[in-house]
């Protein structure tokens, strides 16, 4: 991941997020200008429901440090 | 109200309660209870014999108390429509077995002992939630106010029965507690609104305005009387509405800041003591009455047409609508709308304004004979499915059916058993898909293998 | 094979300023599928449309990828943006550049630069697995349920009746007109309630 290139080690995280709820969330954040590490990577789902753990699973094989389901 | 009564269009069923809903967007199902009036409205004609002669008298729930009704009765002169109910609870027919004088005296045969409640099932496009609010319980709440105790501290919506030409004292501002007019009338604003301890974090947006109206009205009607008003703040962002509170100022209202720590009765007199936070002083006021600009909160029942219309609501039961600022009268459940308080505390003018904006929203819907369904919708690989029923349990939209389909195999004609997905009435959300041990359940546009894509390429 | 083109929005400043849009458009032509990318100050805008259109039709490209401001926001928009140049409007995906990345590391640019590349690597990756999707209708019943009849039922009834459609119009209480009725006159003009 592109994420290593920097010197210090940042954890990978990768979140799921609800479309209606945590990624209406997430784009609120950005309205209200709060900021937050740049390792966080949003995954758009229409429901926390929809989120397999087969999901989760692959995230950390393919080297995801942490998952967020958010909904 | 006249206007909607009489619309050839519209059909009222008053005292009639939604018992269940089920369908979706231009297909809702609803039974709806319409509870046994006891008097037959095809037969009535409003004389008002029947409420006349009845012998059994009761608090008015119209009224707020303040005034009697009958066992049998019109909430007020002006009902619409006329014919008036049996109040069961209360009726000597039906609590001991006796009387029965309004039957023997209408002269129209109107009055049915044995009515019943009846259920009916109609089908709608769309659904309008316009339930309104109540008032605070703030007897709960508010010891320093007297719990209640004293029959003067009263709340604005009393003072509106009291000011009412159609009211208990025909619009004569009284005293409950002895009917003399009172002189010194203290109001208090923000009971339960903006109290995060006691009451609701929110402000309820009408009563700065009524309060204005009120003290106006005191002023007017009442000769040489004192109008003195509590307040936090005066909130009057209206069209014409500062200028309205200035009007009440110009005309002696006296406004302090600041909260008022108790009021205890003294002979006939009600001790109001506050602290006026811009002089930095305690006050005492001597009120004849004393009224209540109490929260609004969402109207008794929301929750439970919250989960028959599957629409949520915010932290304190006011639905929620499906954008704060872009969709303020849609929600999450496609064809159910919404309009007035019962999506938050709003004034007559915002509601009118809501309300209209509610109704083109289903005129939109019903302007086209068949509606396109938003595509991105669950669907099933019959030839993967077990019809094991997984998926129909957890959908929470009660989308998915499980039906019968026949197929030829090596010749024979065999039946089994698959899921089917309710297009209308799913709403993407794709907990199925996860539910489903055979993956045959996918969701179009999240699909497992589009979501797997993503992981591995934000992962890369 | 796919032919996906991007298209890196700057949004004026709103991302430009903090994401090297360049870089980005630049990066993406290395992935799968991608056969065109390039950048534009205001994708959303009617000559922004218009690159896109004309892109699709040079390019010959059957899926896109826009990187600019919520999906929530402009999906609607391109979708429809597509579809006018003959892409079925499902075979289309956003990566979210501005609330989800520019606005959010406004303070690491270089953080924020690769991230984005990510964001769009993400959506060109979910592009190529969509299929193109159509919707179905369904029968509508014209005619509407107002629940609770106070000011805000009657008058949405009145409207829809007068639109010419029906309407039930149900109240627990044995009359109509909720806690309106109860009031005497009404701020800011005192004219009566009923």
């Amino acid at each position: 991941m592109s994420l290593t290139e920097t010197k210090e080690w940042r954890p990978k995280i990768v979140a799921f997020c609800c479309n209606w709820c945590a990624y209406a969330g997430a784009d609120l954040a950005g309205l209200n200008r709060l900021q937050y590490p740049a390792n966080v990577r949003i995954i758009r789902v229409p429901c926390s429901g929809r989120v397999n753990p087969q999901f989760v699973l692959r995230a950390f094989q393919r080297g995801a440090d942490g998952v967020l389901v958010s909904g | 109200m006249v206007a909607a009564a009489q619309h050839p269009q519209i059909e009222l069923l008053t005292y009639s309660e939604i018992e269940n809903i089920s369908g979706y967007v231009g297909n809702f199902e609803v039974k709806i209870r319409k509870k046994a009036r006891s008097v037959d409205p095809l037969k009535c004609t409003g004389c008002g014999t029947c409420w006349g002669k009845c012998p059994t008298r009761v608090d008015s729930e119209f009224d707020l108390g303040l005034g009697k009704r009958k066992a049998i009765y019109l909430p007020f002169p002006q009902a619409v429509p006329a014919v008036p109910v049996i109040d069961r609870e209360h009726c000597r027919h039906f609590t001991k077995g006796k009387c029965g004088i309004c039957e023997k005296l209408c002269p129209a045969k109107a009055i049915d002992f044995n009515q019943k409640d009846e259920i009916i099932t109609e089908k709608f496009g769309a659904i309008i939630i316009a339930t309104g609010y109540d008032l605070l319980k703030w007897e709960e709440v508010y010891g320093e106010y007297g719990y209640g105790k004293y029959p003067d501290v009263i709340t604005g919506m009393h003072f509106e029965r009291l000011n009412n030409a159609s009211g208990p004292t025909k619009g004569q501002i009284l005293r409950p507690s002895d009917n003399k007019s009172p002189e010194t009338v203290v109001f208090i604003k923000c009971v339960g609104s903006r109290d995060d301890a006691r009451g609701k974090s929110y402000c309820s947006r009408a009563c700065c305005m009524y309060t204005a109206k009120h003290v106006h009205q005191v002023l007017e009607k009442i000769p040489n009387s004192q109008a003195i008003v509590f307040y936090m703040d005066v909130r009057t962002p209206g069209k014409a509405y500062e200028e309205f509170y200035k009007r009440s100022v110009d005309e002696g209202a006296v406004y302090i800041r600041g909260r008022v720590s108790r009021i205890f009765q003294e002979g006939d007199k009600l001790i109001v003591r506050g602290e006026d936070t811009l002089l930095g002083r305690q006050v005492e006021v001597k009120a004849d009455m004393v009224v209540l600009a109490t929260a609004m909160i969402p109207s008794k029942g929301w929750d439970v047409l919250s989960k028959m219309t599957n629409v949520s609501t915010d932290k304190d039961g006011f639905f929620q609508e499906a954008h704060p600022k872009l969709r303020p009268v849609e929600t999450f459940t496609a064809g159910v709308f919404l309009a007035g308080a019962c999506q938050g505390p709003k004034d007559i003018p915002d509601t009118v304004s809501q309300a209209s904006a509610a109704a083109v929203k289903v005129c939109q819907l019903f302007t086209k004979d068949e509606m396109a369904t938003d595509p991105m919708v669950a669907s099933v690989d019959e030839s993967l499915c077990s019809g094991c029923g997984m998926c129909e349990n957890i959908c929470p939209y009660k989308a998915i059916e499980i039906k019968t389909i026949t197929e030829r195999i090596a010749g024979k004609q065999i039946s089994r058993r698959v899921s089917s997905v309710n297009k209308g009435l799913c709403q993407g959300c794709g907990t199925c898909s996860v539910a489903c041990p055979s993956g045959a359940m996918n969701l179009n546009g999240f699909t497992n293998e589009q979501i797997l894509a993503e992981v591995d390429a934000i992962c890369l | 094979m796919k032919r996906i083109g991007v298209f890196i929005c700057h949004c004026g400043a709103n991302i430009a300023s903090v994401v090297d849009v360049k870089k980005v458009a630049e990066t993406a032509k290395s992935f799968p599928g991608v056969v065109y990318a390039t950048d534009y100050q205001y994708m959303c805008s009617d000559p922004g449309q218009e690159l896109i259109r004309k892109a699709v039709k040079e390019h010959r490209l059957d899926r896109v990828v826009v990187a600019s401001c919520s999906p929530r926001l402009h999906e609607p928009t391109f979708r429809k943006t597509v579809a006018s140049v003959g892409i079925n409007p499902y075979l289309f995906e956003m990566a979210n550049i501005r609330e989800q990345c520019a606005w959010v590391h406004s303070k690491d640019k270089e953080g924020a630069t690769i991230k984005a590349i990510d964001l769009v690597r993400t959506a060109v990756a979910k592009v190529g697995k969509n299929v193109p999707l159509f919707a179905s209708t369904i029968s509508v019943t014209k005619k509407a349920l107002v629940i609770g009849a106070g000011i805000a039922g009657m008058q949405a009834a009145i409207d829809i009746a007068d639109a010419g459609y029906k309407v039930v119009l149900v109240d627990r209480e044995p009359t109509i007109g909720g806690n309106m009725v109860k009031l005497d006159k009404t701020f800011p003009t005192l004219d009566c309630s009923a």
